[in-house]
């Protein structure tokens, strides 16, 4: 049977274990952050050459492309 | 250890590892989640055919020596030698001599005249013409809460399985365009860099990408190609396989929605 709600001096458990202690959920974070979502459109191709924007919306270029796209940079979660 | 905390419109789970307290949850932060998803199938992604032009690239001469066989009247000193009834003397006498002498002799001969003559030729180079091509179609509509009103979601994922159908060659090779493409499912967010294709030096002259993106209350795929002139090394030989450089996907998505708060 699922456990509805555990409370021990080294784990909390709750709703069947969907909120353990012992795993990590992912949240929105301003600093310090692990990973970024990705929002939006990311590359952009021009001249025969690819601009990549990175989760921290810098542009990567391959040193062709000749387009002036601006992507934005992902939200930052924190594990 | 772990700590548990519910206080006023607040729970917060800690769990302490190696002396340090790390929050494991915490309902003060925006925690993302998926509030709905969109099958979106049979989406065709096709890429033209490419066109090349020739180009005129320079003259080139050089030298040619060309002779014809024509009529000449000529003339020549020639040794001529013969008997002669020559008379003369005392008493009066006439007798044959052999005689030779230089006679100028003339007539019409065939000869060869030949001169130098500069030949010049017009180069021509085939290129792939430079080309921008681009796409962009709704495929889904955002989702929608109980109250018929659309959630503005904050991200997506996007799960597609695809394939080429229709695998476009490099014009120079008769070989396939690389394809990134996984044969199974996979999952991005934002682009997709589809196909590509380099120069002798590494530089790429051609890029075809795919888009997956929230605008407005709608999901769009953009389709874009790229493609910069490229010229073909010999003269006067086009690209081979111009004709057959058109691809075409088809892909079948499931669209996650996702918000970091309700």
């Amino acid at each position: 049977m699922a456990v509805v709600l555990s409370i021990t001096p080294s784990r909390f458990r709750a709703s069947g274990s969907k909120l353990d202690s012992q795993r990590r959920y992912i949240r929105k974070g301003s600093s310090g952050v692990d990973f970024k979502f990705v929002t939006g459109k990311n590359m952009d191709v021009s001249g025969g050459g690819l601009r990549y924007v990175n989760p921290d919306g810098n542009n990567v270029d391959d040193g062709v492309y000749n387009g002036s796209f601006s992507g934005s940079a992902g939200i930052g979660v924190k594990v | 250890m772990s700590k548990f905390e519910a206080n006023n419109s607040r729970i917060r789970v800690i769990e302490t590892v190696s002396g340090v307290n790390q929050t494991v949850f915490d309902t003060v932060d925006d925690m993302p989640h998926i509030v709905g998803t969109a099958q979106v199938n049979s989406q065709t992604v096709d890429f033209a055919t490419m066109s090349q032009t020739k180009h005129f690239y320079d003259v080139v001469c050089w030298t040619e020596q060309e002779c014809s066989h024509v009529q000449e009247y000529v003339c020549d000193w020639e040794f001529v030698c013969g008997y002669e009834y020559v008379c003369g003397g005392y008493p009066y006498e006439c007798e044959f001599v052999y005689v030779c002498n230089n006679e100028h002799v003339c007539s019409w001969q065939w000869v060869w005249q030949c001169e130098n003559v500069t030949v010049c030729a017009n180069r021509y180079r085939w290129a792939i013409d430079a080309d921008e091509n681009s796409s962009t179609v709704n495929i889904a509509n955002l989702p929608t809460d109980e109250t018929g009103s659309t959630i503005d979601v904050d991200f997506i994922v996007v799960q597609a399985t695809g394939s080429r159908t229709r695998h476009g060659k490099d014009p120079r090779f008769n070989q396939a365009l690389p394809t990134t493409v996984p044969t199974k499912t996979f999952s991005f967010q934002g682009s997709v860099l589809l196909e590509s294709s380099g120069r002798a030096n590494g530089d790429s002259w051609m890029r075809r990408i795919m888009s997956v993106y929230r605008s407005g209350s709608k999901i769009k795929m953009r389709v874009q190609e790229s493609i910069a002139q490229l010229n073909r090394d010999a003269f006067d030989v086009s690209f081979p396989h111009a004709a057959d450089t058109r691809s075409t996907y088809t892909f079948n998505f499931k669209v996650f929605f996702g918000k970091f708060r309700q």
